[in-house]
């Protein structure tokens, strides 16, 4: 729309290009809260009431209270937080200091590291986690919290290295170099200086990395059994095992959508600030 | 003691400090990644039935077998491409244009930027679980909508395109927020000047666009690409819960074949040698991109 164009609209529909703007933008918006709005709507159902085509106006929260009275769901509801926040916890404490060797040092050391992250990033998980299955039984880690935890880590490393390498090229190096200067180690000046600076990158990682490991689902349907069953897995047999319960089923995962949810309502603008690659 | 010694007359102090900071995650790394490469790479030489491990050097047969399967070559590589083309392309596009309406400011931008990014905190499982119920031939509230508008319901997920159209869609639903945050991160750090010096020059919107947001966000744009197609090709859960590789193994990916064979069929060497294959194409892939990655680096 040229310059022309747009007076002559702004002339007889003003407003018009805003209206129509908003409009577009709610529509957008619906569409993608849709399939969100709709299984919460489901959750709430009386079992009968989600087969009707005209659902009427029964709610209630019975579906939930279904849901914590299963032991096998609180249970694995238990199981992925633990998971998930020790696997945030030790992942960051493993790719801050690798991201850090990568953003710091150049040679072969560092090159060598960059170009094996960076191929072993690349491979699919299928290829690892397949015989995975067969070493951790050797190891005696299957269908164990470290069974699960370690790969959960492992495969974080790729990632996160290579975005703790991005945050770190954007903090100047000056500081360290002063601290190194008066007589601080080279553990001094990154875990005092560089990592503190840093803090804003790692809080993206730490919610980044929640989110992943609460959703994860390849791993943990190969790598546990009977005794650490996660949320996604025992959701996925839900929909063979219970196939028609569609209330159940939209209430579980309303609630394994809920600490998510709030992590990225209070994590998002972490998350922003800290992905400027 | 002596080992304490070589180790320190090997390594200047520099290069001591550069080992200790990467050693736990390579420790890791080789653990729960070399190793497991390794032992699936020699399972893919045997005979290895899940309920009759003899582990006898077969040679190729594994992956001749693998290659010469027509599931293999008509559905699961047809499908892994057009999956990983589609779902990128789409979320890209879609993905861009969303990061650059939130780029400007507008009343509520906070609130739309909320919505928009919800499906990243969504798992792949629980989005699949979701659309399943929503293009549930009998009560799912596509077809309602579709009736009451007067068309006819469809049978979603037991026709091949129509339950792979399904597929692509979630993905893309799924993916396109985690485009939308990257690039909106990139054209937040943009620098300004350019841009009001083409608001001054009255230059159009669409000039603005092609000619200087474009070209400078071109690099994130490719290590958007990069890590999304790398991340699209091994896609596992989303098929699994939606449609389990049906109708009839029809939408079934790579990744999904190889479990399947693996842990369904129980025939672990075979399940090896495909996500072998799976592993060295992404391997090329991978190094085409990263090529193209650093080409775009070395000018920027």
């Amino acid at each position: 729309m040229n310059t022309l164009q747009r007076r002559f609209f702004d002339f007889f529909a003003p407003g018009a290009r805003r209206i129509s703007f908003g409009l577009a933008l709610s529509v957008v918006c619906f569409l993608f809260a849709f399939p969100v709005l709709w299984l919460i709507l489901t959750s709430l159902r009386p079992q009968s009431g989600v087969y009707y085509v005209y659902r009427g106006l029964d709610f209630t929260l019975d579906s939930f209270a279904q849901v914590f009275a299963n032991e096998r769901l609180v249970r694995a509801f238990f199981n992925s937080s633990v998971i998930a926040t020790a696997a945030t916890i030790f992942s960051i404490l493993v790719t801050v200091s690798s991201g850090y060797m990568l953003s710091r040092f150049r040679g072969p050391i560092a090159s060598g590291w960059f170009g094996a992250i960076y191929a072993l990033r690349c491979v699919p998980f299928v290829t690892w986690v397949l015989p995975l299955y067969f070493v951790e039984q050797r190891w005696g880690l299957y269908d164990s919290y470290l069974g699960l935890l370690l790969p959960h880590i492992a495969v974080h490393i790729c990632f996160f290295s290579w975005l703790m390498k991005g945050f770190f090229d954007g903090i100047d190096p000056s500081m360290e170099q002063a601290a190194l200067i008066d007589g601080c180690t080279r553990w001094g000046a990154f875990l005092r200086v560089a990592v503190p600076s840093a803090m804003p990158a790692i809080s993206a990682l730490a919610v980044l990395s929640w989110l992943f490991s609460w959703n994860e689902f390849l791993f943990a349907l190969i790598l546990t059994g009977q005794h650490t069953p996660v949320i996604t897995v025992v959701m996925a047999q839900f929909v063979s095992e219970m196939g028609m319960q569609w209330n159940l089923m939209a209430a579980t995962a309303v609630l394994a959508l809920v600490p998510a949810f709030l992590l990225t309502l209070f994590g998002q603008k972490y998350v922003i600030r800290g992905l400027k690659i | 003691m002596k080992l304490k010694n070589t180790w320190r007359k090997t390594f200047g102090e520099q290069q001591r400090f550069m080992l200790m900071l990467i050693a736990p995650a390579v420790t890791l790394l080789i653990l729960f990644q070399a190793v497991p490469i390794f032992v699936g790479g020699s399972a893919s030489f045997r005979d290895w039935m899940l309920y009759n491990p003899k582990k006898t050097w077969v040679g190729f047969s594994q992956y001749a077998s693998v290659l010469t399967d027509p599931a293999f070559l008509q559905i699961v590589l047809p499908n892994t491409f057009v999956f990983m083309f589609s779902s990128v392309a789409i979320s890209l596009v879609i993905g861009l244009a969303l990061a650059l309406t939130l780029n400007r400011p507008f009343r509520g931008q906070k609130l739309v930027q909320t919505i928009l990014l919800m499906p990243l905190m969504v798992a792949p499982v629980i989005a699949a679980i979701m659309v399943r119920w929503m293009f549930n031939d009998e009560f799912g509230i596509v077809n309602v909508v579709l009736e009451a508008l007067g068309g006819e319901g469809q049978p979603w997920l037991v026709q091949r395109w129509s339950a792979f159209s399904v597929i692509v869609l979630t993905d893309v639903w799924l993916w396109t927020p985690w485009f939308t945050l990257l690039l909106l991160a990139g054209l937040q750090s943009l620098p300004k000047e350019p841009f009001e010096a083409a608001a001054i020059d009255g230059t159009t919107a669409w000039r603005v666009f092609r000619y200087l947001t474009l070209p400078m966000l071109r690099p994130v744009i490719i290590v958007c690409i990069v890590i999304r197609s790398i991340d699209a090709f091994r896609t596992f859960d989303t098929v699994w819960a939606l449609t389990g590789g049906g109708p009839a193994r029809e939408t079934e990916l790579l990744s999904i074949y190889a479990y399947e064979n693996a842990f369904v069929f129980l025939d672990f060497a075979k399940g090896s040698a495909a996500a072998i294959i799976g592993a060295l194409i992404i391997l090329v892939v991978g190094l085409a991109l990263y090529r193209i990655l650093d080409h775009v680096r070395k000018m920027s």
